[in-house]
């Protein structure tokens, strides 16, 4: 997996350095992807193959990023070094120590057939979830990729990725009595791993909720107990990444400090984990070649550290991490979560809602949170279900979950054992969530 | 602009490519193409910016091939651009025989070794900056300016060879640090220079002096939007609208076709022929001949946007709006370079008796639901009109309503038509710039909300 660069990737390396670039690194991928969509009016099937290299280069005065399509070529044409000089890692030599590559990386990609009967089976259940539901588009993708990375400081590395991502659209009703749709977004390593049933049962729930407005007699503000889904949980988990990650973050969660010193509850415990075991961004080393580990942020809600690269770690308490990710060939390096999740409990979902006397169970965002990290707040509309004495008494949608950050996060009373990872910037995964402090606003409510 | 005799793909062996395409359109009804696509982006990040390389660039070229039969879809596309490549694609979509050997045609596509330069892209802050200083204005700005470049050869398995095409492209972003809520506004042009930092100057200074404006209260009444935001505003609620497919989840498109959906005054077009002549297109990304297309003729429905997928078996629609977001993706039907025929109203006119309502020169963000027909489209800032003028800033606000009730709340036409770049559109996660040429427009009785 690593050692001397291939010779590809050396001619490279040497034609910069003859260019008088002395920093320079160069990247290749390769994969191949198959790509199913359905809707109510065609079926697309693509068999693509990508292949295509980045180039970061530069001088003392200035750099470059040049990348495109086959194989790179070993004298440019380069662009002329212009900006910031860059800094390039030196190299790891625990990089991809303890790796081994997950069995499921030679998976087969997921056939044709095989892929679309996957969409029927997850229109099949939905309709025998809800009456009236039906998929309005899905998308499955599948991929493989091999990826390899050399730097004129000696680094030299070669991984895989394995990925498949799953997007649904679901509606209620059709033509003038159209109703709510609900789109849902997974990835897993591979496309067999999507459980129809489950996701079928999400859309539903979603639907059912949506469909119904905000409940009889909302005074516009509440301030129950919640409990959230872990959609919605790892939604807002996926928002405070300001907060976690970056040498900046440090000082953006400071202000959330209580008394006796936790930014958080107790219950909250946050991690990002390059090599999470079954975790669909994998790998032995990030898009720099630098080694990927597990780095514990937050513990019993206590801040340890922020997520930082190599070249970003001030003070000894930051130790780095290979967590500078690339989106694809196209895209420079940056500093990002893999599987930044909070660490589940021991506690059943079920039994958290059973729990409540009076609230909510909400299920999932309905649009993007707006989180102001200066100010220390956030909002999102939000969907779910009224509570009580444990059981589900009314549908709620059109309000909105606010408050401010430190509640939210020093609210967590409870994490359940459900942890379950999302795509957003980075996987991010939380499990149900107990939560309190929180206000649910009606839309009549002012902000 | 790269010179025509420059085209990268001048000397495919179309035909030898259009034979081979031929063979896998076996059954009658069939139609299969290869796509051939050369993209160069060239990009200045804000001076300050991430730490990161300077001047940065992608070059990127490929191939797809497609067959469509019956409403499906079967689409290979590959990172380089070789005969065996090539062959391999088609093998890919092949229904019959996919374990045949498919022809190697030749494929001579010169490799892109021409230096990296982009002065006007270079140089473009700069000229922002004094033309923000002569408007007596200052704040930092932090602008990311790209110059997009792509060349087309579509071939179809038919005997006659559509032309290459050639786009060339400028994009803007400016981030907006006194506006955390708002992050960035965006533009496309054409062409940069001192028209094009001009015309940014003028929006940016009006963001920053409306930034501490409060939104407005919410209230129905007059909105007047200024050529900018009334092509943004015609991209939601028409051109999206009319697309065939948008309008196949509400119905069937075809009984689209001469319904009234706004005021007689309202007559839009898509011509991809008369946009900026940078971005002019002869043919579609199909190969197809585009149209100066009608979507609203007086007020009616005309013809819808299609592509050859949806226009395949229908007396109604046709096609020449197929566009896709480069050779990954498959194509579908979108808009081009919307026109708007102006009116017989000056500015006076436009804003008479709108006490109380708002000019809104500039719009964000907009989103369309094609099952309900809802529509919203967001504005960073307006100003308020009062004695028939535009007077104080205001803050964001938003639009909303169904497109029937909008379009139907258009109670008059600007008589100055501008060329206004309508931006980049994402619909099905396939981005593509899109134009327009577009008066101002007045509506009346419609629901803004902060």
């Amino acid at each position: 997996m690593s050692g001397a660069p291939g010779p590809r990737l050396a001619a490279v390396l040497a034609g910069l350095a003859r260019r008088g670039l002395e920093e320079a690194e160069v990247y290749a991928k390769r994969g191949r992807s198959r790509r199913l969509r359905l809707d109510a009016f065609t079926r697309v099937s693509q068999l693509d193959e990508e292949e295509g290299w980045a180039v970061r280069a530069g001088t003392r005065r200035g750099s470059l990023f040049a990348a495109g399509t086959g194989v790179p070529p070993p004298d440019g044409p380069w662009p002329e070094p212009d900006g910031r000089p860059i800094r390039l890692p030196p190299p790891d030599d625990d990089a991809g120590a303890g790796w081994s590559a997950p069995a499921d990386f030679d998976a087969p990609l997921v056939g044709e057939p095989e892929g679309f009967e996957l969409l029927a089976a997850i229109g099949r259940e939905l309709a025998g979830e809800l009456a009236g539901a039906r998929l309005l588009s899905a998308t499955l993708e599948d991929g493989a990729s091999e990826s390899e990375l050399a730097n004129a400081r000696g680094t030299a590395a070669r991984w895989r990725g394995r990925v498949a991502v799953l997007r649904v659209e679901a509606g209620l009703g059709a033509g003038a009595a159209a109703g709510p749709t609900a789109v849902v977004e997974l990835a897993e390593r591979e496309a067999r791993r999507f459980a129809p049933r489950p996701l079928a049962r999400r859309l539903a729930d979603r639907l059912t909720a949506e469909a119904a407005g905000p409940p009889e007699g909302f005074a516009g503000r509440d301030r129950g107990e919640l409990v959230l889904a872990p959609p919605l949980a790892a939604r807002l988990l996926a928002a405070l990444v300001p907060l976690l990650v970056g040498p900046a973050a440090a000082d953006r969660i400071a202000p959330l400090r209580d008394r006796r010193g936790r930014v958080a509850g107790e219950a909250v415990t946050l991690v990002d984990d390059g090599r999470h075991p079954g975790g669909a961004l994998t790998a032995p080393v990030d898009g720099e070649g630098m080694s990927t580990r597990r780095v514990v942020l937050v513990e019993d809600g206590r801040f340890r550290q922020p997520l930082v690269a190599w070249d970003e770690a001030r003070g000894r308490e930051a130790r780095p991490a290979g967590c500078r990710r690339r989106a694809g060939w196209r895209d420079l390096p940056a500093t990002a979560p893999s599987h930044l999740y909070l660490v589940p409990g021991e506690a059943a979902p079920a039994g958290l809602v059973a729990e409540l006397a009076r609230g909510y169970y909400l299920l999932d965002a309905t649009g993007p949170p707006a989180v102001d990290v200066a100010a220390g707040r956030f909002r999102v509309p939000v969907c779910g279900f009224a509570v009580e004495r444990g059981r589900a008494s009314a549908p709620v949608a059109g309000v909105t979950l606010a408050g401010t950050l430190q509640a939210l996060l020093h609210g967590v009373q409870t994490a359940a054992r459900d942890l379950a990872f999302f795509p957003y910037d980075g996987m991010v995964g939380a499990p149900t969530l107990r939560v309190s402090g929180l206000e649910l606003r009606g839309p009549s409510a002012s902000p | 602009m790269p010179a025509p005799s420059d085209h990268p793909f001048a000397h495919l062996d179309t035909a030898a490519v259009g034979r081979a395409v031929a063979q896998i359109a076996e059954r009658p009804g069939d139609f299969a193409d290869a796509f051939f696509e050369r993209v160069e982006v060239v990009e200045l990040p804000p001076d300050d910016g991430d730490g990161g390389p300077g001047i940065r660039v992608r070059r990127e070229e490929g191939l797809a091939v497609r067959l469509v039969r019956q409403g499906r879809c079967w689409l290979a596309a590959r990172d380089d651009i070789a005969p065996q490549t090539f062959s391999e694609a088609l093998r890919r979509v092949a229904r019959v025989m996919p374990a045949a050997a498919y022809p190697e045609p030749r494929l001579d596509v010169e490799p892109d070794a021409s230096p990296v330069e982009a002065p006007e892209v270079l140089e473009l802050p700069a000229q922002v900056q004094r033309a923000v200083r002569a408007r007596r204005a200052a704040f930092p700005l932090r602008l990311t300016v790209r110059r997009h470049r792509r060349w087309v050869q579509v071939v179809r398995g038919e005997p006659v060879v559509p032309a290459p095409e050639t786009e060339e492209l400028y994009s803007v972003a400016a981030e907006l640090p006194w506006s955390p809520g708002a992050g960035r506004w965006g533009a496309l042009f054409p062409a940069l220079g001192e028209a094009a930092a001009s015309r940014l100057a003028d929006a940016l200074v009006d963001l920053f002096r409306a930034r501490q404006a409060p939104p407005p209260e919410p209230f129905r009444g007059v909105v007047v939007l200024g050529p900018a935001a009334a092509a943004v505003f015609l991209h939601e609620a028409v051109a999206h609208a009319l697309e065939a497919d948008v309008l196949a989840l509400g119905g069937d498109p075809e009984a689209a076709v001469g319904v009234r959906l706004g005021p007689e005054s309202l007559s839009v077009l898509d011509d991809p022929a008369t946009a900026p002549e940078p971005v002019r297109r002869r043919t579609d990304d199909e190969g197809r001949e585009v149209r100066r297309r009608w979507l609203l003729r007086a007020g009616e429905v005309g013809d819808p946007l299609a592509d050859a997928t949806w226009a395949a078996g229908s007396e109604v629609l046709s096609d020449g709006a197929g566009r896709r977001g480069g050779r990954h993706d498959p194509p579908g039907p979108r808009s081009t370079h919307l026109e708007l025929l102006p009116g017989e109203l000056d500015d006076e006119a436009l804003l008479a008796d709108g006490d109380g309502g708002l000019w809104l020169a500039e719009a964000g963000r907009g989103a369309l639901d094609p099952r309900t027909g809802t529509f919203r489209l967001d504005f960073p800032a307006g100003r308020r009109i009062r004695g028939g003028a535009a007077a104080e800033p205001t803050g964001p606000c938003r639009l909303a309503g169904t497109v029937a009730e909008l379009l139907a709340a258009v109670s008059g036409v600007g008589r100055e038509a501008t060329a206004a770049g309508a931006g980049w559109c994402a619909k099905g996660g396939q981005k593509l710039p899109v134009w327009a040429t577009a008066p101002a427009l007045r509506l009346e009785g419609v629901e803004v909300t902060a």
